[in-house]
């Protein structure tokens, strides 16, 4: 890189620009650690007592189980249904295979609030509304075009050679796949693994129109809390979801490097 | 001459179009039940009518198209919500310019954190950052209590448009920053050097070089923001506290609250129609960039 | 696998050497990058594929392997025809030409690998990976990954790991093409070494010439997608057969000329050309015509041209003449000698070749 001097003016600028933008979450976890009953910032007295309450919420800690297994079955359901999709569209090259990668990613585009009610209205008269199915398949339908694009690029940057070398080496097409393809697709399968699941365990729109009074993802009731009261509570888990996205984001940057996973 | 010494199976017959058949029907599954289906059952449920009573009404028809482009009350809802993520897209464009430019320009390990830091708020719940600016914008907030403290009269910065717009323009950022960055691959420093040499001023060589070359990933990032913006629905309706009306709420409305599916289609046909509008301006403004 | 006699392959010419290609071709549409190739290749013997890009020579080794289809044509191994048999199951080892090693195993695991598929015992398969890695000299590095290496060690690695299974033959495609100039001589001397004294017939596809003419016993000369000449380097360099080899392999002259009644007319020299009538093209290798103050004696066998230096390029250990003659501009080169000057332009001179040396074909 050039080593020209930053100005200071655009160092001033991007650094009041940064702050606004890391201002609401920054922002939560001094409130989080409020001993007030309502919200107000600065809190009036300091305490733990909100990490604490959500423990004993149990309409919270239920939501966050289901958002848990959610995200993990959605993120299992997106590799095991997005790899075989994206290997074929990738090396098999089938007729309309474009036309298929655009189809299969087209979910993506639609807003949220479009695609949700679209599947509302298909899934209610099918009884899917408020059950874990209903929820898997509509978060499958906004995962698997990230599945299906992270594991074609991935694909598409292999080295054939190398597959090449394991067959002339004396290893039949499903051994190349498992003993080679795989391991060499490791980051790609890493930032696929990553992406699905916080795209699932954040989703938002979707579980709104999916969920029912029995069953809540944790964003939904995050929602439905602050929109009755906003209370130090939803600081207290935002917290510990910041703290969790930012594992999940050092663990893909390990593994697989951030840069190449969400800048194109 | 070696053998092999694997087993004489002979390859197997399927052709590689029927084992890609055979990959790709599980997401052509999910595909068609979950998008393809519903889309044009939505399409589909436009054309139904509801009574007053709110039953629905199984026809065929354009009436609820007609009574939602005539109403008052939508027409203005439109016009707002186009007007409203519009002047937020540009807000957020002014807001990431810096940032993108920044990280342009930064290296290393500081650029790896300032990436972090850009992404990180992208993956956090959108719930979880609404709930932020309300802690930063209600009247027992940040900003009140800052303003109270040099004894000024906090103006009112939530459930009004104000906040919404201050909400949603931070939450697009990440989008637009990553646009602008992924659009700055043009945007060789050398470039400006050789302006600067030529003899044009820092300020200059912005305006004549530095934007010009960026303005791809602008029209890129802009289109992002805009329809981002217009379909946004958790930060509207937090930070406005029912008393903004725009389509993705009113949508959500008319689906949830009031149960006429029909109207709730056809203002989703809406946004989509939108959608295409702001695609085909994208398009023709790329063009005439490049 | 099919055994067959080779006098059963019907309709095409009897399989001769360890490796037999019969009409081999390979068709894109109208484009056939590899044109009815017909090649025979003996049991130990190092055999170059030379040409230029495009001509099909990768082609070729590709569909020896396996890698590629053929549209039509015969693989005869052995006695053995190999055209359908899957890459797998063919026991051919290719070194290519990005190595393509398995980036996450180390070398020991890379070079076991093929041992592994032919479910070589533990014990046996260890040794052989330990005798291939004393053969290419990387003893101590088993347990680097490839991206620890550099390119000339991961040069050693791949061949290691073609050589190990103890293939039927070594494919070799550009293998030094990705090393800088002074590690390529090195290794190719490393693996014409290497296939001499495992005895293993082997094929080395190349664009350079020197590659080619230095290590190989054979070159096949390659060009849209058909063979244009099969020999030895000596027969290839001082007996190309068509105008393409005369020109791909080492530097010439070309001259245009008319031939009638035995003899072509170029740039005012009667030259022998039997068997030639009409338009022609005779070449002539710039270090074969000698530059000199005064004509040859005559019925020396040589043809002479009277012209002026035009340019003179010093090269440190040659010195090249540009000199005008006849209408032409003809390039002459010498070994540099101590104690010698350098012409001017405008100096003339007798420039004078041998008949043998001189190569006549029918203009394209």
């Amino acid at each position: 890189m050039d080593e020209r001097p930053i100005s200071p003016v655009l160092k001033a600028a991007a650094g009041l620009m940064f702050l606004f933008l890391l201002a609401p979450l920054i922002i939560v976890i001094p409130i989080s650690l409020s001993g007030d009953t309502y919200m107000a910032f600065p809190p009036s007295s300091w305490s733990l007592r909100w990490y604490g309450a959500i423990f004993s919420d149990t309409r919270m800690t239920a939501a966050f189980s289901v958002s848990l297994i959610l995200a993990l079955v959605v993120t299992a359901l997106s590799l095991l249904i997005g790899l075989p999709a994206a290997y074929a569209l990738v090396r098999l090259r089938p007729l309309g295979a474009e036309v298929l990668g655009s189809l299969f990613t087209a979910p993506l585009l639609l807003p949220t609030i479009v695609l949700g009610l679209a599947i509302l209205l298909v899934f209610a008269p099918l009884g899917l509304l408020g059950t874990f199915q209903g929820l898997v398949a509509a978060h499958l339908i906004v995962t698997l075009p990230y599945a299906i694009r992270v594991l074609s690029t991935a694909l598409a940057t292999l080295p054939i050679p190398v597959e090449e070398a394991a067959a002339t080496l004396g290893a039949p097409p499903l051994t190349v796949f498992f003993r080679v393809t795989l391991p060499m697709m490791r980051s790609g399968m890493v930032s696929t693994a990553a992406l699905c699941f916080l795209v699932s365990f954040d989703e938002v729109v979707l579980s709104l129109f999916m969920t029912g009074p029995r069953l809540s993802t944790l964003p939904v009731a995050m929602y439905r809390h602050v929109e009755q009261q906003a209370d130090p509570l939803v600081a207290a888990i935002s917290v510990l979801l910041v703290v969790l996205t930012l594992a999940v984001v050092i663990v893909v940057d390990r593994t697989a490097g951030l840069a190449k996973t969400f800048v194109r | 001459m070696n053998t092999l010494a694997l087993p004489a199976r002979e390859a197997r017959g399927m052709s590689p179009a029927a084992v890609a058949m055979w990959l790709l029907l599980p997401i052509a599954l999910v595909n068609a039940v979950g998008f393809l289906w519903p889309v044009v059952n939505l399409l589909r449920m436009s054309l139904n009518e509801s009574e007053a009573t709110g039953a629905l009404i199984d026809t065929v028809s354009l009436a609820t198209w007609r009574n939602v482009l005539t109403d008052s009350f939508t027409l203005e809802l439109i016009g707002n919500s186009i007007g409203v993520s519009l002047f937020i897209t540009l807000l957020t464009l002014v807001a990431s310019y810096p940032i993108a430019i920044y990280l342009h320009r930064s290296s290393g390990l500081w650029r790896t954190v300032l990436l972090v830091l850009v992404i990180a708020p992208l993956l956090t719940s959108a719930v979880v950052r609404t709930y932020g600016w309300i802690a930063i914008l209600s009247n027992q907030g940040l900003v009140a209590n800052l303003l109270a403290a040099f004894g000024l009269a906090p103006p009112r910065l939530m459930f009004n448009l104000t906040g919404v717009v201050i909400g949603l323009t931070e939450i697009l950022m990440p989008y637009m920053i990553l646009a602008l960055l992924s659009g700055f691959g043009r945007l060789d420093p050398r470039y400006e050097e050789a302006a600067l040499t030529l003899g044009a001023t820092p300020l200059k060589t912005f305006w004549r070089v530095v934007l010009p070359l960026t303005a791809p990933g602008m029209a890129l990032g802009c289109l992002l923001c805009f329809v981002l913006a217009i379909s946004s629905f958790v930060t509207p309706k937090l930070l406005g506290g029912g008393r903004v009306f725009l389509l993705a709420t009113e949508i959500y409305d008319q689906a949830i609250v009031t149960l006429n599916w029909p109207v709730a289609a056809t203002l989703s046909m809406i946004v989509l129609v939108l959608f295409g509008a702001a695609l085909a301006l994208y398009t023709r403004a790329l063009r005439r960039i490049a | 696998m099919m055994s067959i006699r080779p006098d059963e392959i019907q309709g095409l010419k009897q399989a001769e050497g360890f490796l037999s290609l019969r009409g081999l071709t390979r068709r894109y549409g109208n484009f056939n990058a590899v044109d009815d190739l017909n090649l025979d290749v003996a049991k130990g013997e190092l055999v170059a594929f030379l040409g230029p890009s495009g001509c099909g020579k990768t082609t070729s080794l590709r569909m020896i392997a396996g890698l590629a289809p053929s549209t039509s044509g015969h693989i005869v191994v052995d006695g053995h025809d190999i055209t359908g048999v899957p890459p797998y199951r063919r026991d051919m080892g290719l070194v290519f030409q990005s190595y393509a090693l398995f980036p996450h195993m180390d070398v020991a695991r890379n070079i076991a690998f093929g041992l592994e598929m032919r479910k070589v015992g533990k014990a046996e398969a260890q040794e052989r990976v330990r005798e291939a890695i004393a053969l290419v000299r990387l003893s101590g590095k088993e347990q680097h990954r490839p991206a620890q290496l550099s390119g000339g060690q991961q040069q050693r690695v791949a061949l290691a790991r073609a050589l190990v299974v103890r293939p039927s033959i070594l494919l070799l495609d550009e293998p030094l093409s990705n090393l800088d100039a002074k590690l390529r001589e090195e290794m190719r001397n490393e693996i014409r070494d290497i296939q001499k004294r495992l005895g293993i017939t082997a094929i080395f596809v190349t664009h350079d010439q020197m590659e080619a003419l230095t290590i190989c016993d054979k070159v096949a000369v390659m060009n849209h997608g058909r063979l244009e000449q099969l020999g030895t380097p000596l027969d290839i360099y001082e007996h190309p057969s068509t105008a393409f080899v005369a020109g791909f392999v080492g530097r010439i002259n070309r001259l245009a000329g008319t031939a009638s009644g035995g003899l072509a007319e170029v740039a005012g020299v009667q030259v022998a050309a039997p068997g030639f009538d009409g338009r022609v093209e005779v070449m002539v290798r710039p270090h074969r015509v000698s530059l000199s103050a005064y004509a040859p004696p005559a019925g020396d066998d040589r043809y002479a041209l009277a012209g002026t230096v035009a340019r003179a390029t010093f090269a440190g250990d040659i010195l090249e003449y540009e000199v005008e003659a006849g209408g032409v501009l003809m390039k002459s080169e010498a070994a540099t000698r101590g104690g010698e000057g350098v012409l001017a332009p405008g100096t003339p001179v007798i420039l004078s070749w041998h008949r043998r040396d001189t190569f006549v074909y029918a203009a394209s």
